[in-house]
């Protein structure tokens, strides 16, 4: 599959490692030089994955990565609003079958799940996983 | 009527100032502590801190009982996740929210906010109308950028000089709303009502056939 991440962070590259590693291509976006340091070097040089420094949330970051194209959109940057109007961009307006935004605001997963795009809290995935591992000790 | 207004900046703030002056209740949202100290200040107790995509923060501004909502944060994407909170939140009729980038402002329209201020058609539309002999100004989108209101100066040595309206083949679904004198003065756009050099023409136009107003209008002999 063709997979657009955006947001190289830390989340974002682990991501971008654990999905080329099941053999999409994937194309990251992402607007700071020096955060795709974490993505793995020999797979940007062989071209599984592509990186275009821009701000993943335009238009134009978007049809650079090939979204016509595209089957799967991800924004994983840090911010939810970005991330909400960047999958609202990808959904909408070009028209990608499968949406999905990270978010760490309950209201924002709320909000972006009642508009067809698939959403994870970060915050609450990493505490309902605490709460799992503690009462599977008790 | 009771309004929110997200961001308390450039525009923000005037903006409250000029609602309240106009009768309206306003309530200011903004999370730098220094624009609601200065609200504060100049306007009385009608700001407060929070982030404008908080659904705490929307609540103690009172978002479940306000009219509208209007989003003037520098950031498009805050605006819209504002504009959207508000309305899927505390059922807020009416969404008003300004976009920075122009692609953005048509993403607003299609994510259901009911007014969208693209700030960057209001600044051309203003440069435009400060330039000598601009030809077309996009004056504002309206019925969802489905038509748009124009303003078209005509060439003094264009074929429409010297012809009444009626005899113009304006395209489908165009309507002139007015007629300026190039010397300032406005004529009722009659059906008999002869175009002149230099003459303004403000019209109602479907946004798909503006160019070929325009076209007609600026053609020249």
């Amino acid at each position: 599959m063709n997979v657009i991440i955006i947001g190289a962070g830390n989340l974002g590259s682990s991501l971008v490692r654990k999905l080329s590693d099941l053999g999409h291509r994937i194309t990251v976006i992402e607007k700071n030089p020096k955060a795709v340091s974490m993505l793995p070097s020999g797979r940007i040089d062989s071209g599984a994955i592509t990186v275009i420094h821009d701000d993943g949330s335009t238009g134009a970051a978007m049809l650079e990565a090939g979204i016509a194209s595209a089957n799967v959109f991800i924004a994983a940057t840090g911010n939810d609003s970005l991330n909400g109007l960047a999958a609202q961009r990808a959904k909408t307006i070009f028209r990608v079958e499968k949406v999905m935004a990270i978010v760490s605001d309950e209201g924002a997963r709320i909000l972006y799940d009642s508009l067809g795009i698939s959403t994870i809290n970060k915050a609450t995935l990493a505490s309902d996983r605490l709460v799992s591992v503690l009462t599977e000790e008790a | 009527m009771y309004l929110v207004i997200v961001g308390g900046g450039k525009v923000g703030a005037p903006l409250a100032s000029s609602l309240i002056n106009e009768g309206h209740e306003v309530f200011v949202l903004d999370n730098d502590p220094d624009v609601v100290a200065s609200l504060k200040r100049e306007l009385g107790m009608i700001a407060t801190i929070g982030e404008a995509t908080s659904l705490r923060a929307l609540q103690d501004a009172g978002a479940s009982r306000a009219g509208a909502i209007i989003a003037t944060t520098g950031s498009d994407a805050d605006n819209l996740a504002a504009c959207q909170l508000a309305r899927t939140n505390f059922d807020v009729a009416r969404t008003i929210a300004i976009a920075h980038s122009p692609e953005n402002a048509e993403l607003f329209d299609r994510s259901g906010v009911d007014l969208v201020v693209s700030a960057t058609d209001l600044v051309l539309a203003n440069l435009a109308t400060a330039l000598p002999g601009h030809p077309l100004i996009r004056l504002m989108p309206l019925a969802d950028r489905s038509q748009e209101l124009v303003a078209i100066k005509l060439p003094s040595a264009g074929t429409a000089v010297g012809h009444t309206l009626s005899e113009l083949r304006l395209p489908y679904g165009t309507k002139i709303v007015l007629m300026i004198t190039s010397a300032g003065l406005s004529k009722q756009p009659d059906s008999d009502a002869i175009i002149e050099s230099e003459d303004e023409i403000i019209a109602l136009s479907p946004a798909n056939s503006t160019t070929e107003l325009w076209e007609l209008l600026t053609e020249l002999r």
